[in-house]
């Protein structure tokens, strides 16, 4: 963690009162003369760090130090709308009673996220829907997965009539994401032999019954990415934010100090003993954990005594899986979706130029842009 | 305007099921009672009542054909 007093002021994103300084990297080539500032993969390799910090299944925190925000985002909107995950997307209704109505019914469905075999999962083919007016595809065990959910409810013999717990009173009064039932077709009995698909979180209401209510739906499940629809988004949410930083310029002590430290979130400021005047002293704690509020410039005593800012390349990455993948797992998925677009871009780029370079041999003796040729700007 | 006005022919039950009729095998349709929610069974030329507690009202079962949704 950098230190507060190292951290190079071209870095740091000044945060003022009234205003936000500094906002734009300038580690380009041509903003600073005699400075090279060109990118090349070495130079990234020994800058670049990435800090663990947290790291569980369902959420991890890590930093992307010296890092370009245009990159760093590209990731978080990767991981948002890109990186695939298996949701429920066509259901069959044979029945539904209940007083959710189907289109209601098979939304809320769609939107529970599944957990399975990460193998398995992955290794499932794309489902492709047919364009309209073509034949429809059939699914097969490499694309679709099938659940099926029937809850009917009825009253429970012999209950005592003072009872008014529905769930003491009748069977199936609340329909959770548990009663849904993996159907493996195919090779799925043994892919998914060990980790059956199913609800990632079984405590999720579908839907409430009362005596004679029923619903009977069957569920086809395919891979998709959050681009089409957020129920396939493989994270909660995934964002970033910037290390905060403070600067104490001037030594604050005593009941001072006491006051300072309440400006901030707990464990931001820590007291350490002075050696002046053996008082305590406000030092920087964990800047980490500030929220960058502002709110000790509005005091009068503090003034001079302090800036705040936010370090430019350094990124707080966090990531919350809904269950299907590991959080960091859908941190290298997203670098393997940039990498393939990267891959695509250079692939046509290199077609392109290759095309370009034939048409000005065979067109040779006329090198200037041919007659009709400028678009719009000729008329 | 013509002399002859063509006559009025009434559904010949047995040709072609155009509505959703009580299975020939049975005769009987299944309603629900309005009032107490009970299954009725009602024959061709009975009156519409509920049998448990002799309310007027009865509604249509949900059809059991399969519906498609989109899950969006
Ligand atoms: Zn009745």
């Amino acid at each position: 963690m950098p230190s507060s007093d190292h951290v190079d002021p071209r870095r740091v994103v000044g945060v003022e009162a009234e205003i936000v300084t500094n906002v734009t990297s300038t580690d380009f080539p041509g903003h600073w003369p005699n400075e090279d500032h060109s990118w090349g993969i070495d130079k990234f390799k020994n800058t670049f760090r990435v800090e663990f910090h947290r790291n569980t299944p369902l959420f991890a925190e890590f930093d992307l130090i010296h890092m370009d925000a245009s990159i760093a985002n590209t990731f978080r909107r990767i991981l948002l709308a890109e990186v695939p995950s298996l949701a429920i997307e066509t259901v069959y209704v044979q029945t539904n009673t209940s007083i959710i109505q189907d289109e209601v019914l098979s939304h809320r469905l769609g939107l529970i996220p599944l957990v399975g075999d990460k193998k398995a999962l992955i290794n499932m083919q794309w489902f492709m829907k047919p364009a309209s007016g073509d034949p429809p595809q059939d699914p097969t065990d490499d694309n679709t997965i099938v659940l099926h959910l029937s809850a009917a409810c009825e009253r429970i013999p012999g209950v005592s009539r003072s009872e008014t717990d529905p769930h003491k009173l009748y069977t199936n009064a609340s329909v959770y994401a548990r009663d849904i039932v993996f159907d493996p077709a195919g090779k799925q009995v043994t892919t998914f032999a060990n980790n059956p698909v199913r609800a990632a979180n079984p405590n999720i209401l579908i839907a409430k019954l009362r005596p004679g209510q029923e619903i009977d739906v069957t569920m086809h499940c395919v891979k998709g990415i959050g681009q089409d629809h957020a129920k396939f988004s493989p994270v909660a949410t995934a964002s970033y934010r910037l290390l905060p930083l403070i600067k104490i310029l001037k030594p604050i002590r005593g009941k001072a100090a006491e006051r300072f430290a309440a400006c901030f979130p707990r464990g931001v400021v820590a007291f350490e003993a002075d050696e002046e005047t053996g008082e305590k002293r406000a030092v920087v704690g964990n800047a980490r954990n500030d929220t960058v509020s502002r709110e000790v410039l509005r005091h009068e005593e503090f003034k001079g005594c302090v800036e705040l800012g936010r370090v430019r390349d350094h990124f707080i990455f966090q990531i919350e899986s809904t269950g299907q993948f590991d959080a960091d797992e859908l941190f290298l998925s997203a670098v393997s979706v940039l990498k393939a677009k990267c891959t695509v871009l250079k692939r046509e780029t290199h077609r392109m130029l290759k095309k370009q370079a034939l048409d000005a041999r065979s067109g040779s003796g006329n090198a200037g842009p041919k007659k009709g040729d400028r678009g719009w700007a000729a008329e | 305007m013509s002399d002859q006005r063509e006559a009025y022919q009434p559904p010949n039950s047995g040709s072609g099921r155009s509505y959703a009729g009580p299975s020939a095998a049975s005769g009987t349709m299944h309603y629900l009672c309005a009032e107490c929610g009970v299954k009725v069974g009602i024959n061709k030329g009975e009156p519409i009542r509920c049998k448990e507690c002799g309310h007027r009202i009865l509604y249509k079962q949900r059809t059991k054909r399969m519906v498609q949704f989109e899950a969006r």
